[in-house]
């Protein structure tokens, strides 16, 4: 090791960049959109408005049809008081013209521009109800309509503090998808664990096999979940698949259908596809930990007359608790964000009994463009995973610096 | 004592076998269905285990009519980028924490291991909404936030490979006045080549399977990934599961040829640091 001054910054700028660009960043903004309420297909909701704005584009439309529509109705009007009293309103829409020139987008909007706008429509209104009693002029309706733009420019702050995590404390869906993503990961994790530290087992006593045996484990775990999900859709499938009329012919579920259709139906089926797909991986990290272990240890045991039981429960897992640690760990982590499985295979259903949080947040962002709540879901799960990895790491004391 | 010894070894195989067959049994059953004519995967047809009329009509759909190639043409070239423009800076990452003794240090490592726990989901939305704006969605720009998932993992294995090798050949190459760049890729680079295609593969495996980064930012079919253009064939085949296997089939031949030719790499890669998924 060495000290060498700035040198080492260099070499690790690309992935701090990286990081921060695509990580931290992105981090820090759904943290930021958790206090408003933003929702990105609602005109007046679809930025983070801390304090109130004006639609400037819809104020100079709405400016462009008063002065056209006025100024053409103007000739239908005879009255010399009345058209006096256009004149008069057209002036002030030019003036306001002028004082707001070259104002596009959604900007900021003080008190007296507030004030001055809000007067504006006032009047212009005012005079376009007194000659709609009076005259029908061409475009006295459309008149009506076209004037509420100037209202409409009007965008109040949508900054809600932290009321959404408010909504968050009663909101019976999302406990459900904390619960259901919970069982999920015990559930799954668990049976994972048992057979992976099974299969380990045997991995590290087979002799002959243990090729084919690793080329087999690596399968499931290599393919895609997505298309493992659908091939699982298609064993489970209520009319042609093979499992769940197995199930079904065996006793298990009274009719084929039940094991996507029910609600615990289609949880054991999420777990099982779980299960097959990630067992394999977790052998392979135990079965690494295990071939760590020094044999002369097992002798020791065996002079010393340790049964077989013994030798597992006093040797075998002390010595691979490191490794269950950590495997348990990234397990945990990895089962309480699931998404792409029970997005292929259920969707979340049947009514949401299989609705995981990461199910729950983008189905909130991405089917009803809710950010803002989507995101206080995602901080949700953020606190969770955090604190699954704490209790790893300082109450368990899961060592994952190790080897660096 | 033999006897007991053998006994245990017929119940081991037993078990063996029974775990191969739990693994292999959904390939098998898609393989087989996917040469079942269309009539034949309902009924009791959808049991028999061999086709009465086995056909290859549902590979003919799938290929000519129903693009799974574009799929499988823009996972390679997503799944080639990202793995080549991580290497290259998760190389550098990695040599330096490796080699030199560096303030925040152990900070960028603890936020590397942080960055790589949390839910991927956090990023989505920010990062759809910069898309947005910037006009990248629709486009292979997505192998950019792709590095939220592999670079993580990618300087974490590499780190550990890096401890791996011996100090002294870079202190004779230094002293002969080599800049640390050339020690990289001149000593370093070829005594860690194992190590960096290691993670290569898990890197290329890791972006050839994401899914929730391609479907938010790339609703555009044309730029579907497998997994995301496989996502979508529930609905739009309906209940052809023929084609569907067909699809799944095709689809799976790259994986399982880079799980064939590199099985004893990935498993040195995943046992190397705990890594996820």
């Amino acid at each position: 090791m060495k000290k060498s001054g700035w040198q080492p910054l260099w070499f690790i700028l690309p992935t701090l960049i990286f990081i921060a660009v695509f990580s931290l960043w992105p981090i820090i903004q759904s943290f930021t959109y958790t206090f408003f309420d933003y929702q990105l297909n609602n005109q007046q909701k679809s930025g983070l408005y801390l304090s109130d704005r004006y639609n400037y584009d819809l104020f100079n439309e709405t400016q462009t049809y008063v002065k056209l529509f006025m100024t053409e109705d103007r000739s239908h009007i005879t009255n010399p008081a009345d058209q006096n009293r256009v004149d008069k309103v057209l002036s002030q829409v030019d003036k306001a013209q002028q004082e707001f020139k070259g104002k596009t987008k959604i900007q900021k909007i003080s008190n007296s521009e507030k004030r001055d706008i809000t007067k504006l429509y006032q009047n212009v209104s005012s005079v376009i109800n007194q000659i709609n009693a009076k005259y029908k002029t061409p475009n006295g309706k459309n008149l009506t309509q076209v004037i509420k733009g100037y209202k409409q420019s009007f965008i109040q702050s949508n900054f809600i503090g932290l009321k959404g995590y408010a909504q968050a404390l009663t909101d019976a869906r999302l406990g459900n998808a904390l619960w259901k993503t919970t069982l999920f990961t015990v559930v799954s994790v668990f049976i994972e664990f048992v057979l992976g530290l099974f299969l380990a087992m045997i991995m590290n006593k087979a002799i002959r096999g243990q090729g084919i045996i690793r080329t087999t484990s690596l399968i499931p775990w290599a393919i895609p979940t997505a298309v493992a999900a659908l091939m699982w859709s298609y064993l489970y499938d209520g009319s042609s698949g093979i499992i769940a009329n197995f199930f079904h012919s065996i006793g298990l579920i009274g009719n084929p259908s039940d094991l996507l259709l029910s609600e615990t139906g289609a949880m054991i089926s999420t777990i099982i596809a779980d299960v097959w797909k990630t067992t394999p991986y977790m052998a392979i990290l135990l079965l690494a930990g295990l071939q760590n272990i020094p044999e002369s240890i097992y002798e020791a045991a065996d002079i010393d007359g340790a049964s077989r039981v013994q030798r597992f429960f006093r040797v075998t897992l002390p010595m691979l608790k490191p490794a269950i640690l950590v495997a348990l760990l990234f397990r945990t982590l990895d089962a309480f964000r699931v998404f792409d499985l029970i997005y292929v295979l259920t969707n979340g259903g049947p009514g949401g009994a299989t609705e995981t949080l990461s199910l729950y947040s983008y189905k909130t962002m991405f089917g009803q463009t809710n950010f803002g709540y989507g995101s206080v879901i995602v901080m949700v799960m953020f606190v969770c995973v955090a604190v699954i990895a704490t209790i790893f790491v300082k109450v368990l004391g899961t060592n994952l610096m190790d080897k660096n | 004592m033999t006897k007991s010894k053998h006994q245990w070894n017929i119940l081991v195989g037993a078990l063996i076998l029974v775990f191969l067959f739990g693994m292999i049994f959904p390939f098998f059953w898609i393989l087989i269905t996917s040469f079942k004519p269309d009539g034949e995967v309902f009924g009791n047809g959808a049991f028999r285990i061999f086709a009465q009329h086995p056909t290859l009509h549902a590979y003919y759909e799938v290929l000519f009519n129903k693009d799974i190639l574009v799929s499988v043409k823009n996972s390679f070239i997503v799944a080639t980028t990202t793995t080549v423009y991580i290497i290259v800076i998760a190389t550098l990452a990695a040599y330096a924490i490796s080699r030199f003794h560096f303030w925040g240090k152990n900070l960028l490592l603890g936020l590397i291991l942080a960055v790589s726990m949390f839910p991927q989901m956090i990023v989505v939305g920010p990062v759809y909404n910069m898309f947005l704006h910037l006009h990248l969605t629709n486009s292979y720009a997505v192998v950019l936030p792709y590095s939220t998932i592999t670079l993580p993992i990618a300087v974490w294995i590499l780190v550990t490979h890096f401890n791996e090798i011996p100090l002294a050949l870079e202190e004779s190459a230094k002293i002969d006045g080599a800049t640390p760049i050339q020690i990289l890729y001149k000593i370093v680079f070829p005594l860690a080549a194992p190590g960096v295609f290691t993670t290569a593969i898990i890197v290329f495996i890791a972006a050839w399977n994401e899914f929730l980064l391609t479907i938010t930012l790339n609703s555009d079919a044309d730029y579907h990934t497998v997994p995301v253009a496989i996502s979508f064939l529930r609905t739009q085949f309906q209940i052809l599961w023929s084609e569907v296997s067909a699809a799944t089939i095709i689809v799976t031949i790259p994986t399982l040829i880079i799980v064939l030719l590199f099985q004893k790499k990935i498993v040195s890669g995943l046992t190397s640091g705990g890594v996820k998924e």
